[in-house]
């Protein structure tokens, strides 16, 4: 600013404070001081543009707060689409990240390295399915006898069958328990561990003992206070003496995994079936060797059931690969289905709040008009439609991201959910977003208005 | 933006020191369609200097809102050129404008044009808030502006809790508080009883006697006598320009 000619360089005093001064003398902030007046005032614009966003944001922050709680009701029923879509996604990341938790936990946790040869592939689903259902052979006893024999390397072998059935103690009954037949080495193999007794060893399995190893569940039906080494209980309505106890694995996605009977697997030939479908579990000593224990295993296998080179397994070699794979692709499909679900309420959500944010533009055509005449800039009003409308969907999220938590909280009583910090930030960054996005239409509407017009219009 | 403001600050240079507003064949044209052209103001000549009390007078349709409007930097002039405290401002954008409203013109409306949701402290630090200046300042300094109309004891009441004269004092509050260059009034007491009105028009005299540069657009005779020069506005023209006491 050329032309300063003000003999002190300082700001126009206040105003009213010099009352005594007469309207004929020559005020002090007028003509004495011109360009000192403009020079101050644009050093404050300079630092209007350091501070000014800040300032006006926060002023911007304060008006949408007073507007949500204005206009409770308004803002819930605007903000329902967005907080139902957080919802969604955070429930649905929740309950797949409790899965993953506990199939990392439990299902995937076979025993270490072990893999297992079945009829079907775990991993088979759909036709594929239907078709090896009919084409493949059961595992049996001899397959079991063949491996056992023939495959060179492993760490333990083993196999199992099952079936399902009532369990009698006096007058106690329990229905469902999972009887299983085993190989003795199976306690070296699976997930149970002995707490009391001892497991099912090879005398028994060599004489086709008629003993079992229970698991907890059945120790707190039958034995809540007595204990339960010795005593007899009817298994599918055949007697057999508890020699050992497992302790407790737990449940798995709600399924109790303590409620079963292991026989020795010929005691189990012996009484129930003479030829069972079996279980082969392959334990290999370390996880480098799964890979070739699995290929010599699937090579005899197919020697042995005469299967031409181009064709595929009529059996299954299933591993904690196996499964976490499947499921993988399970949760992948969900997670698409999920992922479109949110944003169709996002985007509906989204129009909702551009809708109310228009109507509120008109409502407060006036007041945009008072703030424009009070040097509101357009980007001030702009910003603030703006912050209002991130505020107003972020509140919608974080609603959302509070229901979710809930929601959570109850289907982990019953089944497993676990929130991911990461899901509860994408839903609010997502909702604020929204706001955001949605927002800026409205909010360039008002900040083009016309300060004359607006003021026109009626409050 | 900011060198914009300064270079065109440059033709203003030759203006005496003194001159506050000068207007140069303002003229507002409002076009209806079908080629039917409003002169809202055909080629308004004028200057006020600093420190004066000035009203704009005229009946309703004279043009003289339209010519607050332009002064006040609501409005763009169709052609002509406008100059507040040497700076050209009939040229300016939108939001150097809004710049110029913010630091150079205080507001006093007729229906007040407070916002009802906000108290009046709030009111008053607005004009603040869109300086960027910090929140304690601005506290300080609308504390000092109310402070000036006597409503300190008021300042937390909302708009709806007060009476006219009282919302007039906040407005007023507000007009000072960024001690602009110019105060412009557009019909302040038309909302208020004689009573108040003229406790109003009491305060513009104290503001005018410490030197703020009041103009007052009115169609009262009663509220003009009190400016020292009343400025006849009929049909879009000055008709009369005359210096009164």
């Amino acid at each position: 600013m050329a032309g300063v000619r003000s003999d002190r360089g300082e700001a126009p005093p206040p105003l009213l404070n010099k009352g005594g001064e007469s309207p004929g003398s020559i005020p002090v902030n007028a003509i004495t001081q011109p360009h000192a007046v403009v020079l101050y005032k644009l050093n404050a614009r300079t630092k209007r543009k350091t501070s000014g966003i800040w300032v006006t944001s926060r002023e911007a922050f304060w008006i949408a707060l007073e507007t949500l709680r204005t206009h409770k009701l308004r803002s819930f029923l605007t903000l329902l689409g967005v907080v139902i879509a957080t919802t969604t996604l955070i429930v649905v990341m929740s309950i797949i990240n409790g899965m993953n938790l506990y199939i990392a936990d439990h299902i995937a946790n076979l025993g270490a390295n072990v893999f297992i040869v079945s009829k079907m592939s775990w991993a088979t689903t759909g036709e594929d399915w239907l078709k090896a259902q009919r084409r493949n052979k059961p595992i049996r006893i001899e397959d079991f006898e063949f491996l056992r024999d023939d495959v060179k390397g492993y760490k333990n072998i083993g196999a199992e069958t099952g079936t399902e059935g009532d369990v009698k103690y006096k007058s106690h009954i329990l229905h469902e328990v999972q009887v299983g037949g085993e190989t003795s080495n199976m306690i070296d193999i699976g997930q149970a561990k002995v707490e009391t007794g001892r497991y099912l060893n090879d005398t028994d399995y060599a004489h086709e003992s008629m003993v079992c190893f229970i698991g907890q569940d059945l120790v707190s039906e039958f034995f809540p206070t007595v204990d339960p080494i010795g005593k007899d209980i009817t298994v599918l309505g055949v007697p057999f003496r508890v020699i050992g106890v497992a302790a407790r694995i737990g449940s798995t996605l709600g399924f109790s995994q303590d409620k079963f009977v292991q026989i020795p697997l010929t005691s189990f030939r012996k009484v129930f079936s003479a030829r069972p479908e079996l279980d082969i579990d392959v334990q290999a000593w370390n996880a480098q060797q799964m890979m070739m224990l699995e290929d010599s295993v699937r090579a005899l296998m197919r020697a042995r059931h005469h299967i031409p080179y181009k064709e595929d397994d009529d059996f299954g070699i299933n591993a904690s690969e196996t499964v976490m794979g499947l499921w993988h692709q399970l949760t992948a499909s969900i997670f698409a289905v999920t992922i479109g679900i949110v944003a169709v309420f996002m985007v509906v959500g989204g129009i909702v709040i551009m809708n109310i944010m228009l109507a509120s533009v008109t409502e407060r055509t006036h007041e945009i008009g008072i703030r424009k005449s009070l040097g509101a800039r357009r980007r001030d009003i702009l910003m603030q439609f703006v912050i209002e409308a991130s505020v107003m969907a972020l509140t919608g999220g974080a609603a959302g991201v509070l229901i979710a938590l809930l929601i959570s909280k109850l289907v982990s009583i019953v089944f497993t959910s676990s929130v991911p910090l990461s899901a509860v930030l994408v839903g609010l960054f997502l909702s604020t977003a929204v706001g955001l996005f949605f927002g800026i239409y409205p909010a360039s509407k008002a900040a083009n208005l016309e300060p004359i017009e607006a003021l026109r219009t009626e409050a | 933006m900011g060198t914009q403001l300064v270079s065109s600050s440059t033709p203003e240079l030759a203006l005496p020191v003194q001159v506050m507003i000068k207007t140069e064949n303002l003229w507002k044209t409002y076009d209806m369609g079908e080629a039917i052209a409003v002169h809202a103001l055909s080629g308004v000549t004028f200057e006020i200097d600093r420190g004066e009390y000035v009203a704009i007078m005229g009946p309703s349709g004279s043009g003289k809102s339209t010519l607050m409007n332009l002064i006040g930097c609501l409005d763009t002039p169709t052609s002509g050129r406008y100059w507040l405290n040497g700076r050209l401002v009939s040229e300016l954008s939108d939001d150097e404008l809004a710049y110029i409203r913010n630091k150079e013109i205080g507001f006093v409306f007729q229906t007040f044009n407070l916002l009802s949701r906000a108290s009046a402290l709030h009111n008053v630090e607005l004009p603040l808030v869109y300086s960027g200046i910090p929140a304690k300042e601005r506290l300080q300094r609308a504390q000092e502006a109310l402070s000036k109309v006597d409503l300190v004891e008021r300042m937390n009441h909302k708009p709806n809790e007060l009476s006219g004269g009282q919302r007039q004092r906040v407005a007023i509050a507000r007009a000072l508080v960024n001690d602009p260059s110019i105060i412009l009034a557009d019909e302040p007491t038309g909302n208020l009883d004689s009573a108040t009105g003229e406790e109003i028009m009491g305060v513009f005299e104290r503001l005018y006697e410490v030197g703020n540069t009041i103009v007052l657009v009115t169609h009262e005779h009663d509220i003009a006598a009190h400016a020292h020069r009343i400025i006849h506005v009929r049909d879009g023209k000055i008709e009369r320009d005359e210096s009164v006491k």
